[in-house]
């Protein structure tokens, strides 16, 4: 009798622990998500196999398949949920709020280069493709084993993939607070941003002054001329096409001038990625403008905080985060709208999102999960991401290299 | 130059506060021109005592009177010529043989003028290019000597500057030492624990007792006239009465 | 480049390299010699926008330059009278010994909040990187000083000003020179770590991250070597002064 008892108890025992395994076992498949800090890194990570994919920003996206080390599966307005991401926020114009309140005419002046700027780029898309490549890369060209491609290239590939626009519309603003959402569920979000109603986050992080004021004068093709600077102004930016506005400002700074009397004019006309520039309102100089790049959204918005720049074409997650964590700037307006995209290693069987999920799961299933790298925990890649992968029923795992 | 030493005694404290005797009540008087020896078994204090005269160190107790001033501190009146690392490696024997010119803000033309003559006097002429390591013992001590007569001090002290030598270039160095002291007739206390040293050098010999160091006896040598001969009789006899001093020194 | 046996194990190291290239075929984990050579051979050529590898060189030595010499200017003097007086060594020394460890790239996020993005940040980077091996064998040389010295100037009348300028200071040389050399070797790997803070636009350290981010290996392979190259430039040079002015070392009696 005991000894049944034990058995029973003892086959009862197995069958428990084999459904804690089953449960254990995802049904759906697990992805790794490896945060790789920048987009930069990528390539070579996805080259020396360290990573089966990644999502960056342009011209990140084109450098695989252009070096043959991987291949576009799709680009970021397209990631599911359906429709979500079209158009999606991207690159934002911040401006510092200490700047804003003791010369809001020369942040009316920058707003109107930057918009200006703008409808240049979109306006004239290969010949802006060929500043970036200058301001990237010196027109260089990329060597990639046996291959060498134009930097040029690269960047007119990308170009398409960017949607450039200013304007803060509502739909844009509701989008930016898709991300607040995103980044509380990250819990990210702990400080200014926590528990605001919509409206309350809108109030705190859009100044659509500045646009409006800007849009106006260029309108009237009258501008203000804002009392100078007496110190540097330091505008940190993103090696990406993304600010594409920022270097055809500079690098085409006669036009600007000749046509609207504004400009930003490099103090060295001749340099590849000038690091000085002179902010000119009807001719006149009104202030010394420094120009400096960063890596990644984070960084610049640390140089933002430590006061070190007062202007920043940055992504909006780190300024969304930044401005939760107390550094005053404000968001004036954007400078694209999507623009990313998600790279696989050439060999995967995937050829677009649907495909990619399956190889994912069948990955997962063998015990041997993908893994993805993001440019920075909370950046808008790695939101969108996330997102997709866990509508398409795939959940995530933090992995380190 | 007068040297009088009146009831000096030097005790030394230790870091742990121990408090060690070196030298108790001397009493002495140096002449003018004398070549005095200072002699003495290891550890009796000859060296604190130059060093005091020197002004290296201070006394505990007693006083020196130097040709009627006190004594406080170094001073140019009384130089000394050590045993060991005397010369300053990275200058070249002239500008050694020049510093004390140099301290005293002579001109270039000036001391390397006098320098010359000194270096001169202790036959190192052709070598004052040279950087000291390239020179023998015996040579680097010769321009020690140089070095040190050059500023024309009243006296000059001595702490053993033979005793790193090998014993045939220390019998030539004590005759040259005699010959440049004929010459420049300098007030000379001499510290050695070599009986013979003593003995062939000095006009008189204080010899101190084991620590705490204490006056024993001071001998004069006077018997023998100079060029000293270390092998006639009067040297023999007063070399062995200083061997008796300091072999019995325990008895005392 | 003192004895040609030195020469030996580089060429082997170059023969390896490019057999190692071959066989594991993948630019992005070591690229070929043949794409490495030729930009070290066209030095003057511009890479990427950022400038060629002389002017980026050049960019890289203004800034150690300017923070070695910061550093020199206090770690001397401070290392002298630490080595001199006792009591200042006392004052000082937990304090220096509290910051040494801290390497002086952890700096970096509050050099740029100090002196701001630019030259300013990294000469204070660059000054810490040398200012430590500079001091402490300041410390050291004036330590190792023969009593002798020091006593011999005093006798012959030398003030306290004169015994620390004409004995002690020319006694220590050869110690601090080592210090000097030390300390420039850590302060260009420093100026190379430096630049890869936010804000830079120039310097070899600035270029080889620059071309990680678009995965031009040979651009980095190249700048790093012109990085190691002018490092042992500078090492020979040092070494070279110590071999004619401080021969006596060692050998002092």
């Amino acid at each position: 009798m005991k000894g049944m008892r034990l058995l029973l108890f003892g086959c009862l025992a197995v069958l428990l622990i084999a459904a804690g395994c089953t449960t254990t076992q995802q049904a759906t498949g697990d992805v790794g998500i490896l945060d790789a800090k920048t987009s930069g890194a990528m390539p070579t990570l996805l080259a020396t196999k360290q990573i089966d994919g990644y999502i960056a920003w342009q011209p990140y996206v084109e450098v695989a398949p252009v070096a043959h080390i991987g291949k576009v599966i799709t680009y970021s307005g397209s990631l599911p949920p359906d429709d979500r991401w079209k158009n999606h926020p991207c690159c934002v114009l911040a401006a510092s709020t200490d700047l804003m309140d003791r010369n809001p005419a020369l942040v009316d002046a920058m707003g109107a280069v930057t918009i200006l700027a703008t409808r240049y780029v979109t306006d004239h898309p290969a010949e802006s493709a060929d500043i970036v490549a200058d301001w990237l890369a010196g027109k260089g060209n990329f060597t990639y084993g046996n291959i060498t491609v134009s930097s040029v290239e690269v960047l007119n590939r990308a170009f398409p993939t960017v949607k450039f626009v200013n304007e803060p519309s509502d739909a844009w603003m509701n989008g930016q607070v898709e991300f607040i959402y995103a980044l509380r569920e990250l819990k990210t979000l702990t400080g200014k941003l926590a528990n605001t109603s919509d409206a309350e986050s809108k109030a705190i992080l859009f100044d659509t002054g500045p646009y409006n004021r800007a849009n106006a004068m260029i309108g009237t093709k009258k501008f203000t001329a804002p009392p100078a600077e007496a110190n540097p102004i330091g505008v940190g930016y993103l090696l990406s096409d993304h600010d594409a506005s920022l270097f055809v400002a500079v690098k085409k700074w006669q036009y600007f001038n000749d046509t609207y009397g504004i400009a930003l004019k490099p103090r060295d006309p001749t340099a590849s990625k000038p690091d000085v520039a002179d902010l000119l309102v009807n001719g006149k100089k009104v202030a010394e403008v420094k120009l400096i790049p960063g890596s990644a959204g984070p960084q610049l918005m640390q140089l933002a905080a430590t006061n070190a720049i007062q202007f920043a074409f940055v992504g909006n997650p780190p300024t969304i985060t930044a401005i939760d964590k107390g550094t005053s700037v404000k968001i004036l307006m954007a400078l694209n709208t999507e623009g990313s995209g998600v790279v696989v290693v050439t060999d995967s069987p995937a050829t677009d999102w649907n495909s990619f999920v399956q190889w994912a799961k069948e990955r997962s299933a063998a015990g041997n999960p993908i893994k993805m790298a993001v440019p920075g925990k909370g950046s808008i890649q790695d939101i969108m991401l996330r997102y997709a992968l866990e509508e398409s029923g795939l959940s995530i795992k933090e992995v380190q290299v | 130059m007068k040297l009088a030493i009146r009831d000096l005694s030097k005790v030394f404290v230790t870091g742990t506060g121990e408090k060690v005797p070196a030298l108790e009540g001397i009493n002495l008087m140096v002449e003018d021109e004398e070549f005095l020896c200072i002699l003495g078994p290891s550890g009796c204090g000859k060296t604190t005592l130059l060093r005091i005269i020197a002004g290296l160190d201070t006394p505990t107790t007693g006083s020196i009177q130097v040709d009627g001033e006190a004594l406080s501190a170094p001073s140019r009146r009384i130089a000394m010529i050590f045993q060991e690392y005397s010369l300053f490696p990275w200058r070249t024997v002239l500008d050694n043989v020049a510093f004390g010119l140099e301290v005293q803000g002579k001109g270039r033309e000036d001391r390397l003028g006098v320098a010359r003559e000194y270096l001169d006097l202790v036959g190192l002429a052709s070598f004052e290019k040279n950087l000291p390591y390239e020179l023998s013992g015996g040579m680097r001590q010769r321009v020690a000597v140089a070095r040190a007569l050059a500023t024309e001090p009243r006296a000059l002290l001595m702490d053993e500057p033979f005793g790193a030598l090998d014993a045939q270039t220390r019998n030539l160095m004590q005759t040259e030492l005699q010959e440049i002291w004929r010459k420049t007739r300098k007030t000379i206390l001499f510290v050695t624990h070599s009986v013979d040293e003593a003995v062939f050098l000095a006009d008189r010999i204080v010899v101190l007792t084991e620590r705490p160091g204490r006056i024993r006896e001071i001998v004069p040598v006077t018997k023998c006239a100079h060029p000293r001969d270390r092998t006639c009789r009067d040297f023999v006899e007063i070399r062995r009465h200083v061997l008796d001093l300091i072999s019995g020194g325990s008895a005392d | 480049m003192r004895r040609p046996l030195g020469i030996i194990l580089p060429i082997l190291l170059l023969i390896v390299w490019e057999i190692a290239a071959q066989s594991i075929n993948n630019q992005f984990i070591l690229p070929r010699l043949e794409t490495v050579v030729p930009v070290l051979l066209a030095p003057t050529v511009d890479i990427l926008g950022t400038g060629s590898l002389v002017h980026n060189a050049l960019v890289s030595l203004e800034r150690v330059g300017a923070g070695f010499l910061v550093a020199l200017a206090i770690a001397i003097p401070l290392g002298v009278g630490m080595g001199w007086s006792r009591r200042l060594d006392a004052f000082m020394d937990t304090t220096i010994q509290l910051f040494r460890p801290i390497p002086p790239l952890a700096w970096g996020p509050l050099a740029i909040a100090w002196f701001s993005v630019g030259i300013n940040s990294m000469v204070f980077i660059i000054f810490l990187g040398a200012f430590f091996p500079v001091l402490l064998n300041t410390i050291d040389g004036v330590r190792s000083i023969k009593r002798t010295w020091v006593e011999v100037a005093q006798t012959l009348g030398a003030s306290e000003r004169q015994v620390l300028a004409k004995v002690v200071l020319p006694g220590a040389l050869p110690t601090i020179w080592t210090g000097l050399r030390v300390g420039f070797g850590i302060a260009w790997m420093c100026v190379i770590a430096a630049e890869w803070l936010p804000g830079t636009t120039s310097g070899l350290g600035y270029l080889t991250l620059y071309a990680y981010n678009f995965g031009q290996m040979h651009y980095i392979i190249a700048g790093m070597i012109t990085i190691g190259i002018i490092g042992i430039a500078f090492d020979f040079l040092f070494r070279s002064v110590e071999d004619r002015w401080f021969c006596w070392r060692g050998l002092e009696r």
